[in-house]
């Protein structure tokens, strides 16, 4: 959660962070369509008011005579302070006579409908409204004088803004606390989300004993831990039957199969040394060590797979595991004429149970060496990837693993197509899936089409800080 | 003639016991239950004891702990059928000298009890030389000589060869070489064991001459 990025992703992919945001977007153009038609039904009722207004005003001031009419327009300017009012009185040729009004405003002619012009178009000066338009309208007077009258449509911008500041405040106070209140509401869940991520941490890496939290509430995060810890259950058990039914299998053989043995090991040693049947004893003898050795292995998969085993780690040094490791099987290389490469990083330390390190590698190198063609080349190496982790490398110049065999290899009895005519039981592998597992090392085979390259990757123990 | 107690249970496995060491020419004694068997145990004429964990009466920790508490040294190889690393950590730890899982072969068991015996016996004087047919191993300047030809060898064969020498004349299995010169148990698949014997060989034997190091049919190898 130390992304502020990522965390604003969560937060927008939740479920009620989306609900509640096209939520916001369809009240926010609601209430606008709503105050948006008042406000122009309002506009229109005031402005046919206006208009109204000033035909009666100029209807009245037309039929005073010349001196009463100026000095009702005086009147009419002064006395209706809120609204601003300008006139202008001009002669039958258009020229400026009196009042604030300089000239006929263009598109102006007397006795016609009201209109509405841009202010500056109409009056301009220090006493010019600050409202953006004005309702003019013009007469002829009798003696064939030009009277324009100028009002402010004020009023309606006045209820404009206040329709305007009522949506403002509106939205402001439904959603401003709606989207605080989702985004606390979002929280809980959003927290057992995390209480769930949590609790699948351990079941993904192999215990499953563990279950999902299930609140008390029955909703549908509730509903569906459960569903998950039902199928749990099921996997569990259907995989305690499988590893059971292995496990029995493999105990109960092993008694009988060594009883069989030791009968068949005492027949052999009551024979003459030159009897012919010595030969076919001996190759039964070691053919049930064959079948004991592979039940051997499969019991002791399960065997690994407890994980309280770990509680025997140590720091152990890759190093020194790698050397060991090589000393061992050099000879074996040797003898199939292969090159056998060691290269170490120095100072890496990693928290594992050394005996096993050395079973998992002892593994993969056997295999290697068992695959790989005379004169080819096995290199068994540990590299420093970072401070943090370093990674081990068996790699050798054999055959290869088929791409379309790459997945399964890892599997209990798994063989390759190239391994048949080579004796193994196909169980050294899981037996280092197992041991990597167990260490939460990192198994990657490697790409390309020459030879097999199998990684191991190790957390290093007290990652040492670059300065 | 070496005598055993056989603290165990089971009836077949008991008899399968007694019978492959007295075809070793070991004699052995057998008891059914723990507390018998801590009693017999403190009878001074055995010379080892082979002892399974799981026993009614006392179990075999508590036996083998209580053994060594009186000060009684006598070989003791414990047999279970728990193969945990963790079990056996705790049995050799209690006091056990060897331990072997269950189901075992027999000759495992018998070779495993001839080299206790004889560990228990060459304990009290420290010897400095070991001596087999014409093949000599110092073992504080670390050489080996064959006669007079001066043996050149590897760490790993240096102790392989030691390990063959200190029990000479006896069967040691492929199990029980890897246990003691590597200090690992697992498989490491049957001819690991003979590639690193087949090399020894080549450096120890005398051109011309059967090898001093002999394949025992079944079981492992013996020198001399």
């Amino acid at each position: 959660m130390a992304n502020p990025g990522k965390n604003l992703g969560i937060h927008w992919r939740a479920t009620t962070s989306r609900l509640l945001l096209a939520y916001g977007v369809f009240f926010v153009i609601w209430g606008t369509v709503l105050l948006g038609s008042i406000y122009w039904e309002a506009r229109h009722y005031l402005e046919n008011r206006t208009d109204t207004q000033l035909k009666q005003q100029i209807g009245y001031l037309r039929s005073l005579n010349e001196d009463h009419m100026l000095i009702a327009l005086n009147d009419y300017v002064v006395l209706e302070q809120t609204n601003y009012n300008a006139w202008g009185l001009f002669d039958a040729h258009g020229k400026w006579i009196y009042g604030d009004v300089l000239q006929i405003p263009e598109g102006v002619t007397p006795d016609s409908v009201t209109l509405r012009l841009p202010t500056e178009k109409v009056v301009s000066g220090p006493f010019a409204p600050q409202t953006p338009t004005l309702s003019v309208i013009a007469t002829r007077l009798d003696n064939g004088q030009i009277l324009v009258l100028a009002h402010t449509t004020r009023i309606a911008a006045r209820v404009g803004n206040i329709i305007l500041h009522a949506l403002w405040w509106g939205l402001s106070f439904t959603l401003v606390p709606g989207l605080i209140g989702g985004l606390i509401l979002n929280r809980a869940p959003r927290r057992r989300i995390r209480q769930i991520e949590s609790a699948t941490q351990p079941i993904m890496h192999g215990d499953l004993h563990r279950r999902l939290p299930v609140g008390e509430r029955g909703d549908e995060l509730d509903r569906l831990a459960a569903i998950v810890n039902d199928m749990l259950d099921q996997i569990e058990r259907l995989m305690g039957e499988v590893k059971g039914v292995c496990d029995s299998i493999a105990h109960d053989l092993r008694t009988p199969l060594t009883r069989l043995r030791s009968q068949l090991y005492r027949v052999q040693q009551q024979m003459k040394e030159d009897d012919p049947h010595a030969v076919l004893i001996e190759q039964c003898v070691s053919d049930i060590d064959e079948v004991l050795a592979r039940f051997r292995a499969l019991l002791r998969i399960s065997e690994l797979e407890d994980r309280r085993r770990r509680e025997g780690f140590v720091a152990a040094d890759l190093g020194q595991t790698l050397q060991h490791v090589h000393e061992l099987y050099a000879p074996l290389a040797e003898d199939q004429h292969l090159q056998f490469v060691l290269n170490v990083d120095p100072d890496l330390i990693v928290q594992a149970d050394p005996d096993l390190l050395f079973e998992a590698l002892g593994n993969l190198v056997s295999n290697a060496i068992k695959f790989t063609p005379s004169g080819g080349r096995v290199t068994l190496s540990a590299t420093r990837l970072d401070a943090a982790f370093a990674q081990i490398d068996v790699v050798d110049s054999g055959p290869g693993i088929p791409e379309a065999q790459r997945q399964v290899i890892w599997q209990r009895f798994y063989r390759g197509d190239a391994g048949r005519d080579v004796p193994g039981h196909g169980l050294g592998l899981s037996i280092v899936a197992a041991i990597a597992k167990l260490h939460d090392f990192e198994l990657s085979l490697g790409e390309g089409q020459n030879g097999t390259s199998i990684g191991m990757r190790c957390r290093l123990q007290n990652p040492r800080l670059i300065a | 003639m070496p005598h055993i107690l056989v603290i165990e249970d089971d009836e077949i496995t008991a008899r399968e016991i007694v019978l492959e060491l007295a075809a070793h020419g070991i004699s052995a004694d057998r008891v059914h239950d723990g507390a018998q068997g801590f009693q017999r145990a403190q009878e001074p004429h055995y010379d080892a004891i082979t002892l399974d964990l799981m026993l009614p009466g006392m179990d075999g920790l508590t036996l083998v702990k209580q053994l060594r508490e009186r000060g009684i040294t006598i070989p003791v190889l414990m047999i279970s059928a728990l193969g945990d690393v963790d079990e056996r950590v705790r049995g050799l730890r209690a006091g056990g000298d060897d331990y072997l899982t269950k189901p075992f072969a027999p000759d495992e068991m018998a070779a495993r009890i001839e080299v206790l015996l004889r560990r228990h016996r060459q304990e009290q004087p420290a010897q400095t030389k070991l001596r087999v047919a014409d093949l000599e191993l110092d073992i504080i300047s670390r050489t080996a000589r064959r006669g007079p030809r001066e043996l050149t060898l590897l760490p790993t064969e240096y102790r392989l060869l030691e390990f063959l020498m200190r029990y000479p004349g006896q069967v040691l299995t492929r199990a029980m070489i890897f246990e003691s010169v590597w200090g690992l148990r697992f498989d490491p698949g049957t001819n690991l064991i003979d590639v690193h014997i087949a090399r020894l060989r080549r450096k120890v034997d005398n051109e011309g001459e059967p090898s001093l190091i002999r394949t025992m049919r079944g079981s492992g190898y013996r020198l001399g």
